[in-house]
């Protein structure tokens, strides 16, 4: 008998040429490769971005922050003409760009904040709540007293919309977070919520606010000037607030100086060390009222 | 050794009178502003085109898309010509396609009070001043020009009309003036300075020449004119004297009907606001503003009412 039988050649079965331990390799490399290849793909994907309720970033935004930039520095206020606006563009789009918009930080406005510094004279901050057209048309006319929205970040920044999305680094121009969507940590409320804080801390000397007296309260305590601006004030350099109650023209009068709500505001003040004075409906602002109305008893 | 004895002399040449060749040389160079007139506003482009986003995406009263790239292209050709051959012709195209309708009765002109107008007009809510509208919006408080001899803007100085008639800026305001004109309607307001030293009025001006000859009387009702007067200021002239009497007769000579108020209610207010506790923002009903108008008919009647009147009173007094 021939002495020779078929020894197990590796050619013969291609699928038992490998051994155990090469099989295992293999197959792990394979199970790698699969799962690189779905995460490259979920990765890179370009996906949609989120999808809210709100009024999305206004149109042309760059080129309206740019332009109310550079109309601040080299027009209204040209003593900032040294301010590099393509620079804080960039700086504040890197605030939230590439972000959930509903997980925003006051640190991520830092950069911004320290990059633009304003120093604004004593005496001459308005603060405001809930009168914020009546604010601002008195500050336009008499041009020496500011609100925030007077000064270079307020200014750009006023009725604007802005938002990002992680999936992209462009602004969203679809949608943003609406205040019904329980989204307060979103770009728009941390950038005015940041600004008001230091502008509140920068005051000095004598700082005034404009109150709406034709409202049952107001001084609210949930507004910004009831929640941030009062708290940030420092008693080592602001060492008055005075407040002007201003009552519509047309209604009838209901809150002032001596009503209860303005009599919370005093507390809280005086407790910080800050002396407290009230007006109701102060002259000047009461002649912006006129322009409207100049046939009212009020306006005599 | 000749050499360097030159050098050194050379040397000691120049530390001696560097001090006064340098501030000489300084001086020469400032002293080398061509024209009369502010430089190009740096940064001019960005401006114009995120006031342009601005007016059209966030004021916009009508729909209808305005391309802000296309309305800036059309304006820049003129940073290419001469600085004193720029017609208000040149800016036709930028006109066409800025151009848009005016709210009837909303049209304020005026002359010397630019910060008061601006004020008064809340950004085109109460009215719309030239500079509330679009070809006007994106050109206020700037100016441009190319340089003289080379191509490229001159940030140094740009032509007035004292340097020549032909200059970027005045023919921008006068092709905006006579759109402006052409386009509005209904009751016109006109605001003037009583107390501007050369008058209320001027004779020559971008009103006078360039917005009064393109008024559409088929489209204006009347024209009212407030001649507004500094708080504590000098009363210069008012309603009916010098210059603003001159205006009055013009308008009556082209037909239009007008009025004229001094010291308007609602645009003292705003005067007033810095002076409140002045004598002359004691505002009471009683010292209302004076009012005077022009024979019109509604004047006529009255007047033929009253004499009627008094002839049936004297005759039955008679019987």
């Amino acid at each position: 008998m021939a002495n020779y039988e078929f020894s197990q050649v590796s050619g013969d079965r291609p699928c038992c040429r490998l051994s155990r331990k090469a099989q295992i390799c293999l197959g792990i490399g394979l199970l790698l490769l699969i799962a690189s290849v779905v995460v490259a793909v979920i990765l890179l994907w370009p996906r949609a971005p989120l999808v809210w309720e709100g009024k999305p970033t206004t149109k042309h935004f760059p080129e309206i922050f740019l332009g109310r930039c550079l109309v601040y520095t080299q027009i209204l206020r040209p003593e900032m003409r040294d301010q590099d606006c393509k620079k804080i563009l960039n700086t504040f789009k890197r605030a939230f760009v590439s972000k959930n918009p509903c997980n925003i930080t006051k640190e991520d406005y830092e950069p911004l904040v320290q990059l633009v510094t304003q120093t604004l004279p004593c005496n001459k901050t308005l603060f405001w709540s809930k009168s914020k057209h009546l604010a601002h048309e008195y500050t336009w006319i008499q041009g020496k007293i500011f609100t925030l929205e007077d000064t270079l970040l307020g200014y750009i920044a006023d009725d604007l919309m802005w938002c990002g999305d992680p999936s992209t680094s462009d602004m969203n121009y679809d949608s943003c977070p609406h205040w019904s969507e329980n989204c307060p940590n979103n770009p728009v409320s941390l950038f005015w919520k940041v600004i008001s804080q230091k502008f509140a801390e920068a005051a000095c000397g004598v700082v005034q606010v404009m109150l709406n007296g034709s409202l049952s309260e107001p001084f609210y305590k949930n507004s910004t000037f009831g929640s941030v601006e009062v708290f940030n004030l420092d008693p080592n350099k602001v060492h008055k607030l005075q407040a002007w109650v201003m009552h519509d023209i047309e209604a009838d009068s209901s809150n002032s100086c001596s009503g209860s709500s303005i009599n919370e505001l005093k507390l809280i003040v005086e407790k910080r060390n800050i002396a407290f004075a009230c007006q109701d409906n102060y002259r000047p602002v009461r002649f912006v009222q006129c322009v409207k109305n100049p046939e009212h008893a009020s306006c005599s | 050794m000749a050499a360097q004895g030159c050098t050194l002399s050379l040397w000691l040449w120049l530390w001696l009178w560097a001090p006064l060749l340098l501030p000489l040389l300084r001086g020469a160079r400032a002293a080398a502003a061509r024209w009369s007139g502010p430089g190009t506003t740096p940064h001019l482009q960005s401006i114009f085109l995120g006031r342009c986003a601005e007016y059209t995406t966030l004021l916009s009263l009508q729909p209808g898309n305005k391309n802000c790239t296309a309305i800036w292209e059309a304006f820049k050709v003129v940073l290419d010509k001469d600085p004193c051959s720029v017609l208000p012709s040149d800016y036709d195209l930028f006109i066409n396609l800025s151009r848009h309708s005016i709210p009837r009765d909303k049209s304020l002109f005026w002359e010397n009070n630019h910060l008061l107008v601006m004020s008064f007009s809340e950004n085109t809510r109460r009215l719309m001043p030239l500079c509330d509208v679009l070809y006007g919006n994106v050109g206020d408080f700037l100016s441009w020009c190319r340089q003289e001899n080379a191509s490229g803007l001159d940030y140094q100085s740009c032509p007035t009309s004292e340097d020549c008639e032909n200059n970027a800026v005045d023919s921008y305001w006068k092709s905006a003036s006579m759109q402006y004109s052409r386009d509005s309607s209904g009751v016109i307001n006109v605001m003037l300075n009583g107390s501007e030293p050369k008058g209320a009025y001027p004779v020559k001006g971008f009103f006078a020449d360039f917005e009064i000859p393109y008024l559409q009387k088929d489209k204006i009702t009347r024209i009212e004119i407030w001649v507004m007067h500094e708080v504590g200021g000098p009363i210069v002239e008012s309603c009916g004297e010098g210059s603003v009497k001159i205006l009055e007769d013009r308008l009556e000579a082209l037909g239009f009907q007008h009025s004229c108020i001094n010291d308007y209610r609602p645009v003292k207010f705003l005067m007033c606001v810095d002076h409140s506790t002045h004598p002359d923002c004691v505002m009471n009903s009683a010292s209302a503003s004076t009012q005077r108008e022009s024979p019109s008919l509604f004047t006529a009647v009255h007047a033929s009412l009253i004499i009627s009147l008094l002839v049936a009173l004297t005759s039955s007094s008679q019987v």
